[in-house]
């Protein structure tokens, strides 16, 4: 039953692997000749992954990664839905890489390159995919199919074909310069989506990343603007000054909360009111600002020694530049992972959010999470404005983005805390956002994409939560039935301790077994 | 032994019966293919070790959740309930182990709460109260607060509650767990009374004695299913002890004494205040020597948790001084207090003791994050906490697939076993047991007994809290009482017996033989040091 010991060697999986892939990208290039590639790039996939299934018996046991240790194969939902989730995964990364590869090589090497990742991504995948990870991704699924409906609704109500209206959103949403602009947008998404799940993972909501970012990035800029100093040195301030003054407006909140139990939730939303006076009493000519334009106030411009260039991206037909700050958001999320994971710090974070009375029985100090985490929290939020600073505007002015806190909150949600998640669902968002730009034109109200990324938002939340819960009690069975025991263990001393309610003609609403289940974020 | 399958009386139809009630959990089959059948105007007793799935059985019959298989009957008629109101409706009423009772209100708000449309909430629900009351001898008034009540005033409000609300058939949850032994006399008194009304009344217990004493009718359940009927007029205990664990029952006790003069905790005069600057611990002085394991009785909530929860760093000491081989660690931090070597077996363990949705191996780490072998400086050991996650399971015989599975998969015994494996490791030189056998099944039971006798044997001093004081009496080295904040009296575990620690824990004094406030050396040698009581 316990076959954790035992790590399959590299070498015996290699050859396989690699026999593979080649197979997946030999039948593609093949039918590539014939049918579009896309058509084949699937057909390829598909079969490299019948021919994982054929032969993954023979190979050493694999580790599902995220799995509670059960045995997995065999049982129905493993058959029925882990199975179909990695199939339906491989193939979707297999056609993303190829078309992705497309813009920038020529179609056959691209297609090529994308069925060999998309086979090595079944072996992968079937091997390693546990119940719990395709539950999640199925959840998406679900919830991404949800909102397309309900969004399709609502144009259909309004008398616009909504087939149409989606096609022209993703045609317009895939050219060259709104990628460029996607992935600017998402980077700033994601640092704040980052900074907003750090406090999500012991249960503190920042809801005042909205604040901390603007104000932070209103210091910055008046520091690089007025204070001149030599390339990279200038920068490493900037970047400094942003974190610091997001830090301390968030630690403000954090210090409230430890010291006289104010909750953050009522202390960010007045910090980013706060923050709003403090910039526009600032932001004035007599004090940090300069006149820009004839209509437009902001701090002095930095000098080009202080801008941080962008990547060219040419690889995706653009000749716009991506945020050269990218690869710090690339890297705060790397960070923020090996934090969580890998470090006590995260582990006494994730401890106090699962159970703060456990954490402080084990010496966990409370106060101190919650004030660290609301300072680390509001550092990340500190460089939000960066990559937008500069990378493109070079000041802080009237027009600075403003509201990325409260859209940092959604993706957070949408991307359940997970470094990987964020990243796609900030990629997502500014997606909608980007794509929704071509709608005025045909005379569709834009706000089509807000609706679209709230429905998604709500969905995502509840049926991830719903799968979710399921899918625990489903692996408790499994491991009840593994080791054959029939003694109530979740009945006993969970007698309901909440309200009377079922001592009168109330509801009745205690769900015994699970008294204690999962809270919903 | 009578062990008939089921009552079958012949002339009225049972008040209550079960058919094949099969219930499944994530995790486990709590219940299957039970068959009880309740004759009215009796006393059913059902009884099973802890985790026989008893409360989980009573929980269907009384509508809180539905039965995956089987049916219930009431009067003959088959019912279905989807909540407590339907079971109410047909007149089945249920007493739970925690009180459900606002302490700031009083005894007639408690009882019309939520059934305001019955009587109203004046003078008629009062005069029904008085006449139920009355009648069932329960001596409630409707007027005193609830917060002045004492336990066993408090039960008898339930009952009042559920019979206002129409009940002909109650049902007890545990209700001796909470009370001393003379309150149990008055309680079953209560419940011949009722029995002599024609009210019918299950009773759930796994005190055989309580249970020869009170009930008409004994059904056995053993692993979620009814394994016997018996007729307590003709059964032992030893019998139904038989029949609950299939095989003999394990019974706490130490063997040769292990005591030493050398005192590892010590305790002088801690005071503990509440918010409102009530002392909860007051000037308790014990000293804990290596090799020693002491004891404390008390009726819950007189202090027990917050004495632990203060020497563990958890709430802050008033006044006194709390020394750790003699190093002074009054005002520590919890994580000073571990590191310095005291381990922590929390009473409530989903409170205090596990993270239910980490794994076992992160649950490992919980509580010892700065010591190897799980920790190396600011970084988690993966590899160390997983080997030594393993290590715990198989040395302490955790029932689980691997070390994978989160906490909140395994039975509570198991979680509990996992515990004690993780604040053993390290060496501890002090260990603070609160009721490491609760809700445990038996097997863990004698295991977990057994870990304390070992780490007794290599120089652990033990702080033990327990409700229960068979197993106060049995491994205990030294036994303190606790009433009101206080110590005392100390007792004699060689000599005390249970209705005399009882009668302590109340406030009367242990009387008899049990040797008051003077102490001599329980079992060789002189373990008498500072006793109780202090002012």
């Amino acid at each position: 039953m316990t076959d954790t010991a035992t790590r399959p060697g590299a070498p015996r999986i290699l050859i396989p692997a690699l026999l593979i892939a080649l197979l997946g990208t030999i039948v593609t290039v093949a039918l590539d000749t014939v049918l579009l590639w896309w058509a084949a790039l699937i057909i390829g996939v598909v079969l490299a992954f019948a021919a994982v299934v054929l032969v993954d018996r023979r190979m050493p046991e694999a580790e599902r990664t995220g799995a509670s240790g059960t045995k997995e194969e065999g049982t129905t939902l493993h058959r029925t839905l882990v199975v179909p989730t990695a199939l339906v995964l491989s193939v979707v990364s297999g056609l993303l890489l190829a078309w992705f590869l497309d813009l920038s090589l020529i179609e056959p090497v691209a297609a090529a390159l994308g069925a060999f990742a998309g086979s090595a991504a079944a072996l992968l995948l079937y091997r390693r995919l546990s119940a719990m990870l395709a539950l999640s991704f199925a959840a998406v699924f679900a919830a991404g199919i949800i909102a397309i409906a309900v969004t399709a609704l609502v144009l259909f109500f309004s008398g616009i074909a909504p087939g149409a209206t989606f096609a022209r959103m993703v045609e317009y949403g895939t050219r060259p310069n709104s990628l460029v602009q996607i992935i600017n947008d998402g980077t700033t998404y994601y640092l704040a989506a980052v900074a907003v799940a750090i406090g999500f993972k012991m249960k503190l909501f920042n809801i005042g990343v909205d604040g901390q970012y603007r104000l932070a990035a209103l210091m910055a800029a008046a520091v690089g603007g007025w204070l001149v100093l030599p390339p990279v040195l200038s920068q490493i301030v900037i970047i400094l000054v942003a974190v610091a003054v997001g830090g301390a407006w968030a630690g403000i909140a954090g210090y409230l909360k430890v010291t006289r139990g104010v909750s953050e939730v009522i202390s960010t939303i007045m910090l980013n009111a706060i923050a709003t006076g403090i910039t526009a009493y600032l932001l004035n000519t007599d004090r940090l600002a300069v006149e820009i334009s004839t209509n437009n106030i902001g701090t002095p411009p930095l000098p080009e020694g202080s801008w941080i260039p962008g990547i060219p991206a040419a690889f995706l037909g653009s000749e716009r530049e991506i945020f050269g700050l990218v690869l710090l958001a690339a890297a705060v999320g790397v960070g923020y992972a090996v934090m969580l994971n890998r470090t006590r710090f995260g582990f006494e974070l994730r401890a106090t959010g699962q159970s703060q009375s456990a954490a402080e029985a084990s010496g966990v100090n409370v106060k101190k999470m919650v004030f660290l985490s609301m300072l680390f929290s509001g550092m990340v939020a500190g460089l939000v404005g960066m990559p937008q600073l500069l990378g493109s505007s070079h000041y802080y002015a009237l027009d600075f983005p403003t509201g990325i806190g409260f859209i940092g909150i959604a993706i957070a949600l949408l991307g359940r805390n997970h470094p990987v998640g964020i990243a796609f669902a900030a990629l997502f968002w500014a997606f909608l956002n980007q794509a929704a730009g071509i709608l005025p034109f045909d005379g569709i109200p834009q706000e089509i994409a807000v609706i679209a990324q709230a429905t998604i938002v709500l969905t995502v939340v509840v049926v991830y939560e719903v799968v979710h819960r399921w899918g625990r009690r489903y692996q408790q069975q499994q491991i009840g039935k593994e080791l054959g025991t029939t003694v109530a263990g979740p009945a006993e001393e969970t007698a309901p301790t909440g309200a009377a309610s079922d001592s009168g003609d109330g509801t009745g609403d205690d769900t015994p077994g699970t008294g204690r289940g999962g809270e919903a974020k | 032994m009578s062990s008939t399958p089921s009552g079958d009386g012949g002339q009225a139809p049972p008040a209550v019966e079960l058919r094949g009630i099969t219930k499944r959990f994530p995790g486990v089959v709590a219940n299957h293919d039970i068959n009880i059948s309740v004759a009215p105007g009796t006393v059913h007793a059902i009884v099973g070790e802890n985790g026989a799935g008893k409360s989980t059985l009573m929980k269907t019959l009384y509508g809180m959740h539905r039965p995956d298989e089987g049916t219930i009957h009431v009067n003959g008629r088959q019912v279905k309930f989807t909540s407590p109101s339907d079971a109410i409706r047909n007149g089945i009423g249920m007493v739970h182990q925690h009180f459900m009772l606002a302490d700031n209100l009083t005894v007639l708000e408690n009882v019309v709460l939520g059934a305001e449309r019955l009587h109203g909430i004046g003078a008629r629900a009062r005069a029904e109260i008085l006449r139920l009351s009355g009648q069932y001898g329960l001596g409630v008034d409707p007027d005193r607060l609830m917060e002045d009540l004492g336990v066993g005033d408090r039960q008898r409000v339930e009952i009042l509650k559920v019979l206002y609300r129409g009940a002909r058939t109650i049902i007890l949850d545990e209700p001796t767990a909470v009370l001393v032994p003379q309150e149990v006399d008055e309680l079953f008194d209560n419940l011949r009374e009722l029995k002599r009304e024609g009210l019918t009344v299950i009773f759930i217990s796994h005190k055989l004695d309580e249970v020869l004493s009170v009930a008409d009718e004994i059904t056995v359940i053993r692993r979620g299913t009814t394994v016997a009927t018996a007729d307590p007029g003709t059964t032992t205990a030893r019998e139904l002890a038989t029949l609950m664990v299939g095989g003999e029952l394990p019974v706490p006790e130490l063997r040769e004494s292990t005591v030493t003069d050398r005192v590892v905790l010590s305790l002088d005069g801690v005071t503990v205040r509440s918010g409102d600057g009530r002392a909860v611990v007051d000037g308790v002085g014990i000293d804990i020597h290596e090799g020693e394991i002491v004891g404390i009785a008390g009726v819950e909530g007189n202090g027990q948790s917050e004495l632990i929860e203060a020497i563990m760093g958890m709430r802050p000491v008033s006044s006194g001084r709390i020394r750790l081989g003699g190093q002074d660690i009054t005002g520590w931090h919890t994580l000073k207090i571990r590191e310095a070597g005291v381990g922590y077996i929390p009473e409530d363990r989903h409170r205090h003791g596990v993270l239910l949705e980490s794994s076992l191996w992160e649950n490992r780490i919980l509580g010892h994050q700065t010591k190897r072998p799980s920790v190396r400086g600011p970084w988690i050991d993966r590899a160390g906490a997983r080997a030594d996650a393993e290590r715990i399971v198989s040395e302490y015989d955790v029932r689980t697939p691997n070390i994978d599975v989160i906490a909140d998969a395994l039975s509570g015994g198991n979680q509990q076993k996992f515990i004690i494996g993780r604040e053993m490791s390290g060496e501890p030189r002090f260990l603070v047991a609160a009721h490491p056998t609760r809700g445990v099944d038996v097997g863990a039971q004698s295991a977990i007994w057994e870990q304390l006798r070992e780490a007794r044997a290599a120089g652990l001093a033990v702080l033990l809290v327990s409700a229960d004081l068979d197993e106060l009496i049995g491994m205990s080295d030294t036994l303190h009482v606790i009433l009101r904040g206080r110590l005392v009296a100390q007792a004699d575990p060689t000599s005390v017996t249970p209705e005399q620690l009882g009668s302590a824990m109340t406030g009367a004094g242990l009387g008899g033989d049990g040797g008051t406030q003077t102490t001599e050396g329980g079992s060789g040698d002189d373990t008498a040091d500072r006793d109780g009581g202090g002012a």
